[in-house]
């Protein structure tokens, strides 16, 4: 790739009757921007150029593995046997099959978000030019952090947005080649091309969210972007409804846009329009008058409900058996990807007529359309004409019918065995035999909504449906509030609290993102989000989690996004988006070094990410990660020097980052004024866990927010929550509280008695010589640096 | 021996399963290590086991066994409220971490021989153990749930609760009995 700037110096030229004196050629992507900022040493990096400083992590937080599977089945040597220190027939042992296993994902997590940016430019430009401008408002002019940072380039145009999915698509392909058998043999750098994936991801995802944001005029970084229903009870059943599911908004648009210029007025006047998944987050985002149904979880319980009465199918999270579903339920389907076909005939050069007759008259269960715009044009049409034929037919099951239902029930337990979660299923299914529904309706608040309860039962109960049926109150009435995902943040609001974040008085950046395979319920990520709020830390979110905090009603009966402000501000509640605008949140990182921390951010990702590292006390918590998406965000926010908690279901992804706080060594930094090397131990402990309960992961993210630059304010603050959520969960003062502990100064107020007997007890003595500018990296030394 | 089909059915992973195990052969098992140790999750502060609290199971166990216990999750504060003197509290993924290292152990006295959990939510300890089967030659792992779990190297079948108080109240029985 042609990235550039290469410049050719000629002093004198002679040919062709041509003399030409003195001349510069550069060539390059790269040669074309204008002096935005200082170039920085990595540019496009290549899948090896930031290789050293993804090893200064791995030495610090050193690869876990939890492996899934004991073998390899990739090539025709195995199946391999790899369990305890066994080579399989290519010399692959098992931390390097793990690690090659977590590229394989994160290169499918990070693709998918690639190929979803490269159809969403491809599809502005083609509808609004290529020379279409990227303006995200004047109060963001840092408008693509990312891409400054790892490309060097500030993007103009759309067509800037097409570059960027070109290099992106190298880049995966160069490590997608990594992973063939007989290529990387060692599981670091199998890790440092995790770490690489990971980054693009956040490139790829920016492209596609402003993308989207600039040509749909979604909200700019709008901290009062209004508020959206959301629930399972939020249709007017008496209007025909449409049911987009997936993540690509690009028909959603066109659904409603054609809705406006026919006469069918805007979503809820004449026809619901809904959405499930990150699709419905990005459709609120062009018209609040659209509705979000839920998370994944919500999928396959809205389709049996048959209020839908058209779904469109675009990319992403759709669940695989969602055509059968919907035919059960009378319910026609409308694919509108290349890469979610469900096997149905293509009509996307029919005339939107005999398509929709074709829907219409059941000829068809579904149709693949590849033209976002007669996708636009045929959904609401069905959903109109079969309305009335169809009447909300749905599956789930009436109390009578239930309890019918339930009588073949045996409680062989087939049903909880498959669970992925471990519901007691089959003891509230017995139950139901006798009419007693209630715990079905306790096992509905903790179903994680993928049937697999059904696949074993032996009797064939439709166990999914009756869990849903015995809560079908709730299911009809749920409605709740969620504020619409608002893109990025401010250049403003990072100039207010930059600062604080950096000294460390606002304790600490959580963001509650990811899916919705939960170990309890979805409450949990509003609860945990809630006691943040509280406690004045700013709270982000996206994508299901978003969903999953709108579900829970405080105490004053309202959503947490009615109770708090949307600013990224201490006390905040900031929806981003869908899945693809975690990049604002990584994103905000990146800005807090350049606006506030006046780093240069071009081609620069390795200093930006030792900032982050060092300064910005932001943890991730993707308490229900399920999806090769989900891996490759969390991945690419280690990179970036941001730790990430996951749920017990995480330990799945089968590495995880720790850091050991009795290792002192492996925590080494360097004072960039003196050059000196001190220990900054478990600042931040871990760069990827995963916790049993919500309690540790509440402990964990207060603590996952130090970071060795804290100011002793900013400290002392952050160790108050520490120390108050450990003594509220655990009944004690942490134990490794002497370790964040560096002069007498850091202690928290509140605990100065208890905490000064603890430590003396301890035998605990200050830092001899505490660094006040950490750093990774010893080219940041005073005197040394290139880039400030 | 009958093969086990894993409590949860497709958490199936490689060639080596644990043993299946009875109480009483567990308990001398545990009564037989020299440096064992005791790790409990979240889990003991929901499941019943015939009626008795699977927390107090776990405090007879260590008392009996004087074994000593790491408490996972957020089993701290009600271990200690129910008398259990001391325990150490850490992470799941913590202590298992450190338990790939055959240098380590809790009280820095040698290292443990035989790992027994109890109460950890089962896929994380699934996760869990498959890092010590793998990683940790040195050390035998004991799973006292009720749930099958092929990566320890020994686990109870899959049981219903009354069959499982029966086999804890063994394995208690065991360790006690004076030799």
């Amino acid at each position: 790739m042609e990235k550039g700037p290469y410049k050719i110096k000629a002093k004198g030229l002679e040919g062709l009757g041509l003399t030409v004196k003195s001349v510069d050629v550069a060539i390059g992507r790269l040669s074309m921007e204008d002096a935005f900022e200082k170039l920085g040493p990595t540019p496009m990096p290549s899948i090896t150029s930031l290789r050293d400083w993804d090893m200064k992590l791995l030495n610090r937080y050193k690869p876990f593995y939890a492996p899934f599977c004991d073998q390899c089945c990739l090539c025709t040597y195995g199946k391999c046997d790899l369990t305890r220190g066994k080579k399989g027939a290519c010399g692959i042992e098992m931390h390097t099959q793990q690690a090659r296993t977590v590229l394989i994902a994160c290169i499918i997590g990070a693709s998918t978000h690639a190929a979803h940016a490269r159809h969403l430019v491809n599809h502005l430009m083609n509808k609004y030019g290529r020379d279409y401008p990227i303006d995200l408002g004047h109060e963001v002019n840092v408008e693509m952090p990312h891409a400054r940072t790892v490309l060097g380039i500030r993007p103009r145009t759309l067509a800037d947005l097409e570059f960027i999915c070109k290099y992106v698509e190298e880049q995966l392909t160069h490590s997608l080649a990594a992973t063939h058998t007989g290529q990387e043999g060692n599981y670091l750098d199998f890790e440092s091309k995790v770490l690489h994936v990971g980054m693009l991801d956040h490139v790829a995802m920016e492209a596609a969210d402003v993308a989207q944001i600039v040509t749909y005029n979604f909200p700019k970084g709008d901290p009062n972007a209004p508020l959206a229903q959301i629930g399972t009870g939020v249709l007017d059943l008496t209007k025909p409804a449409i049911l987009s599911i997936g993540h690509n908004v690009a028909d959603g648009i066109e659904i409603l846009d054609y809705m406006e210029k026919h006469n069918l007025g805007h979503p809820g006047e004449k026809i619901e329009v809904a959405g499930l998944c990150c699709t419905a987050q990005d459709i609120t985002r062009y018209h609040e008058g659209a509705k979000i149904i839920g998370p994944m979880s919500h999928e396959l319980r809205f389709i049996r409900s048959g209020l839908a009465d058209v779904l469109v199918l675009d990319e992403q999270c759709i669940n695989t058996g969602a055509l059968s579903e919907a035919q059960a339920v009378k319910t026609p389907v409308i694919a509108a990807s290349e890469k979610a076909c469900y096997g149905l005939p293509n009509m996307t050069e029919k005339t939107v007529e005999e398509i929709v007759g074709a829907l219409t008259t059941f000829s068809l269960p579904g149709v693949l359309i590849l033209d976002p715009e007669k996708a636009g044009a045929v959904a609401p049409l069905v959903a109109l004409r079969t309305a009335p034929i169809r009447n909300k037919y749905g599956v789930l099951p009436d109390a009578a019918t239930l309890k019918k239902l339930a009588q073949s029930c045996s409680n062989c337990g087939m049903c909880r065995r498959n669970c992925p979660v471990n519901l007691p299923v089959n003891e509230a299914i017995f139950a139901a035999r006798s009419g007693t529904i209630d715990r079905l309706v306790q096992i509905n608040e903790r179903c994680i909504g993928c049937a697999r309860c059904e696949n074993d039962c032996p009797y064939h109960i439709p166990v999914h449906s009756l869990i849903v049926g015995a809560a079908e109150n709730k299911f009809r009435t749920s409605k709740y509030m969620l504020r619409v995902g608002r893109g990025p943040i401010l250049d403003t609001e990072i100039r207010n609290v930059g600062q604080p974040i950096v000294f460390g008085e606002i304790p600490g950046v959580v963001a509650h993102v990811g899916c919705s395979n939960y170990p309890n319920s979805g409450v949990e990520v509003a609860k945990m989000a809630e006691a943040f709020l509280k406690r004045r830390y700013i709270v982000l979110t996206s994508g299901c989690s978003a969903m999953s905090i709108a579900e829970y009603t405080t105490e004053n009966g309202t959503s947490l996004y009615e109770e708090y402000p949307g600013g990224f501000e201490a006390g905040g509640l900031v929806n981003v988006g869908s899945c693809v605008a975690n990049s604002h949140i990584t994103g905000a990182c990146m800005k807090i070094a350049s606006i506030f921390g006046r780093r240069i951010l071009r081609g620069n990702y390795e200093e930006i990410a030792d900032y982050t590292l060092m300064r910005i006390g932001a943890c991730g918590v993707a308490w229900g990660a399920m999806s090769q998406k989900a891996a490759a965000i969390a991945t690419g926010c280690n990179r970036l020097g941001i730790p990430v908690i996951l749920g017990p279901q995480g330990s799945k992804y089968r590495r995880l980052y720790l850091g050991r706080r009795e290792d002192g060594k492996s925590y080494e930094v360097i004072d960039a004024r003196s050059g000196e090397r001190t220990q900054a131990v478990a600042q931040p402990e871990h760069l990827i866990y995963a916790a049993e309960s919500m309690e540790e992961a509440m402990v964990l993210t207060a603590k996952l927010c130090i970071r060795a630059a804290d100011t002793t304010k900013g400290r002392m603050i952050k160790l108050l929550h520490y120390t108050d959520l450990s003594k509220k969960i655990y009944g004690r003062i942490p134990e490794d509280l002497p370790l964040y502990i560096r002069t007498e100064a850091d202690i928290p107020i509140t605990f100065k008695d208890e905490v000064t007997e603890f430590l003396r007890n301890k035998g605990w003595s200050p830092t001899e010589k505490p660094s006040i500018d950490p750093t990774l990296l010893g080219r940041l030394v005073y005197g040394k640096e290139m880039n400030r | 021996m009958a093969t086990v089909i894993p409590w949860e059915k497709g958490n199936i992973f490689g060639p080596k399963t644990a043993m299946v195990s009875k109480g009483d052969v567990v308990g001398r098992l545990i009564k037989s290590a020299k440096r064992p140790l005791l790790i409990v999750g979240a889990k003991i502060l929901e499941d019943d086991v015939g009626g008795k609290p699977l927390l107090n199971y776990v405090i007879e166990l260590s008392k009996a066994a004087n074994i000593p216990v790491v408490a996972t999750a957020h089993t701290l504060k009600p271990l200690v409220e129910n008398g259990l003197r001391s325990p150490a509290a850490m992470g799941m993924v913590e202590i298992t971490d450190r338990l790939r290292d055959p240098s380590w152990s809790l009280d820095g006295k040698g290292p443990h021989d035989i790992v027994v959990l109890a109460g950890i939510t089962y896929q994380l300890q699934s996760q869990m153990l498959s890092t010590l089967k793998n990683f940790a030659a040195h050390l035998k792992t004991i799973s006292l749930d009720r749930y099958y779990t092929p990566n320890a190297d020994w686990s109870f079948p899959n049981l219903d609760e009354k069959s499982w108080a029966q086999d804890l109240d063994k394995l208690i029985k065991a360790i006690k009995l004076k030799q």
